[in-house]
């Protein structure tokens, strides 16, 4: 069974004075358990509107999605999944201890486990000193683990996160990065949205890049990585000891081995240069528009 | 929905405008000496301002906290957060509204004892004509927060549909006043002062008799001020008429709420 399974699905919203937002147009994509999903794409790409739709806050204008096999039209299909919003709020006057054992119970999390997470979590988070204050004094980034709290208080098996590391130091990020991973080896699938290849590059086995609506592309993050290969860094050391640097392109790389195995120099060290995530993602939406 | 209940009545406590309305309540010690201005019927006079300040208290609660719970929910997001857990919105509506409900209930207890102590003291030194019947005045302090309950299911059904502050608290407050004095009117009408209106006005006015919620039907305080004996039928009634005006508000809220996108 796939963790998420999406297909067709589209949102149109309807503005002010008949006007139209296509939102999202036709999308299928499916992601499997144990694995981290990054979802990429500019500012207004439809990131948001595919996650709140999958987490039944909005309503799809055509097209399915499955999460766990339970279709999302029902509530049960929430069950196993952790959602973060983006920018996310909570009840401001509760403590985020309160907050995590009501988002337990609503899980159905027995007293004695629901104490037992809410420990470990609210410790893993780095909120443990400021579980009884209430969340009005939170700092953004305490809010944003909170959020994280959230999705891991039930120990899910999808966690769907929208914009996980906005808002967060470069600690928060390494913290969410640490998580996600954790989350990969227990077997969780994390699917996750972002507007940051740098992020996506780190943590991410596949990658899907969405465009004003469009999936434009889906991609093992390994593959670009090696089909993204445009040359060789070759370090050599000639008959008389001395290192030079030397750069080939990708298809000269034979030739130039020889050439050099020829002039009885050797190779020390053979490094790829590659075309980055970042290039092939700029590729894509220059292609799109141009 | 338990849950949601619990963290409603947590947060109506930790809410500045309870604190601010509550300061209201703080009046009640001093109707012994108001009171006292008047000669006669003392008693009776300490009876009825107790009353109606509970009953003013009670409105101003259900008006700003039913007005404003699920839109404050949605205007500061918080729906995000606690709709995507596995709980229907319908769950999520009756959890807030079965909050609120039960904190006027309880407000109504906590008040209702001490006017019961205020009234007690007046007695004491003013003993009145007739003796003060005190389940009339319990019964009138209960009635009163069940009307308010059945305002608080019109603020919520009014908060599923707003986009603002505006509708639910004044569409509510409109509500309020409509709903108190269509008994009236229709009195009026059907009476034979009333005849002189056109067929037209007075089926109008009957219609909206019977679809707007009729909020003087809960009004007991006569019963309480003078004594008067109360029909067991005409209390089961109203209890009905609640219970039957309530579920349909909330079901219309429920329907509404279910579909709304939280975008
Ligand atoms: N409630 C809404 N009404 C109208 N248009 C909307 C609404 N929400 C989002 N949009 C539009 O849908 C597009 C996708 O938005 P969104 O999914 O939030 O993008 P992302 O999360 O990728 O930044 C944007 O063009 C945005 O303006
Ligand atoms: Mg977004």
């Amino acid at each position: 069974m796939n963790a998420i399974e999406i297909s067709g699905l589209s949102k149109t919203f309807k503005g002010k004075r008949f006007t139209r937002v296509e939102a999202l147009k036709n999308l299928s994509l499916t992601v499997g358990q144990g694995e981290i999903f990054g979802f990429l794409g500019p500012n207004g790409a439809g990131k948001s509107t595919t996650i709140k739709t999958l987490m039944g806050l909005i309503e799809p204008s055509a097209g399915s999605a499955c999460i766990m096999g339970i279709d999302i039209s029902s509530p049960k299909a929430r069950r196993r999944v952790g959602y973060l919003p983006e920018n996310p709020a909570f009840y401001d006057y509760l403590s985020a201890e309160e907050y995590l054992a009501f988002v337990g119970t609503t899980f159905g999390l027995d007293p004695e486990l629901l104490a037992k997470r809410s420990e470990e979590v609210l410790k893993q988070l780095e909120l443990w000193e400021a579980r009884k204050r209430p969340m009005r004094s939170y700092s953004k980034g305490m809010v944003q683990r909170v959020g994280l709290g959230q999705v891991l208080i039930h120990d899910p098996d999808v966690c769907i996160l929208d914009e996980p590391m906005s808002g967060l130091d470069p600690v928060g990020r390494a913290l969410v990065k640490e998580i996600m991973l954790d989350l990969k080896k227990r077997g969780k699938c994390v699917f996750f949205s972002t507007h940051i290849i740098a992020d996506v590059e780190s943590v991410c086995d596949r990658v899907g890049i969405i465009l004003k609506g469009e999936l434009q592309s889906v991609e093992r993050v390994e593959d670009i990585m090696t089909r993204g290969v445009v040359g060789y860094y070759l370090t050599l050391r000639d008959s008389g000891g001395g290192t030079t640097e030397l750069y080939v392109p990708k298809d000269e790389l034979s030739g130039a081995l020889a050439s050099v195995r020829d002039q009885g120099g050797e190779v020390t060290l053979i490094e790829p240069r590659r075309k980055s995530l970042e290039d092939f993602f700029l590729d894509i939406i220059k292609g799109r528009n141009g | 929905m338990f849950d949601i209940v619990r963290i409603t009545v947590k947060g109506i406590f930790r809410d500045r405008v309870f604190h601010g309305i509550l300061m209201a309540a703080l009046l009640l010690p001093l109707i012994p000496s108001i009171s006292q201005l008047s000669m006669r019927q003392v008693t009776e006079l300490s009876v009825t301002l107790s009353l109606s300040l509970i009953s003013f208290i009670l409105l101003l609660l259900a008006v700003f906290l039913g007005g404003t719970s699920l839109w404050k929910d949605m205007e500061r997001r918080y729906t995000f957060s606690v709709l995507s857990l596995p709980i229907t919105r319908t769950t999520y509506l009756l959890g807030r509204f079965f909050g609120v409900a039960l904190f006027l209930l309880i407000t109504a207890a906590v008040l209702g004892f001490v006017a019961s102590v205020v009234v007690t003291i007046v007695a004491g030194n003013f003993p009145p004509d007739r003796p003060v019947v005190w389940n009339n005045i319990y019964l009138c302090v209960l009635f009163d927060a069940f009307k308010y309950i059945l305002l608080l299911a019109v603020a919520v059904l009014f908060s599923t549909v707003s986009t603002s502050f505006f509708l639910p608290i004044f569409g509510t407050i409109s509500a309020f006043l409509v709903g108190s004095a269509s008994q009236q009117v229709y009195d009026y009408v059907h009476s034979s002062s009333g005849q002189v209106l056109s067929p037209l006005v007075r089926q109008a006015a009957t219609a909206l008799y019977y679809v707007l919620p009729n909020f003087s039907a809960f009004d007991l305080k006569v019963n309480a001020i003078y004594g008067v004996p109360l029909s067991t039928g005409g209390i089961v009634l109203t209890v009905c008429y609640l219970v039957v005006y309530a579920a349909v508000l909330l079901s219309v809220a429920a329907i509404i709420f279910s579909k709304r996108e939280m975008k």
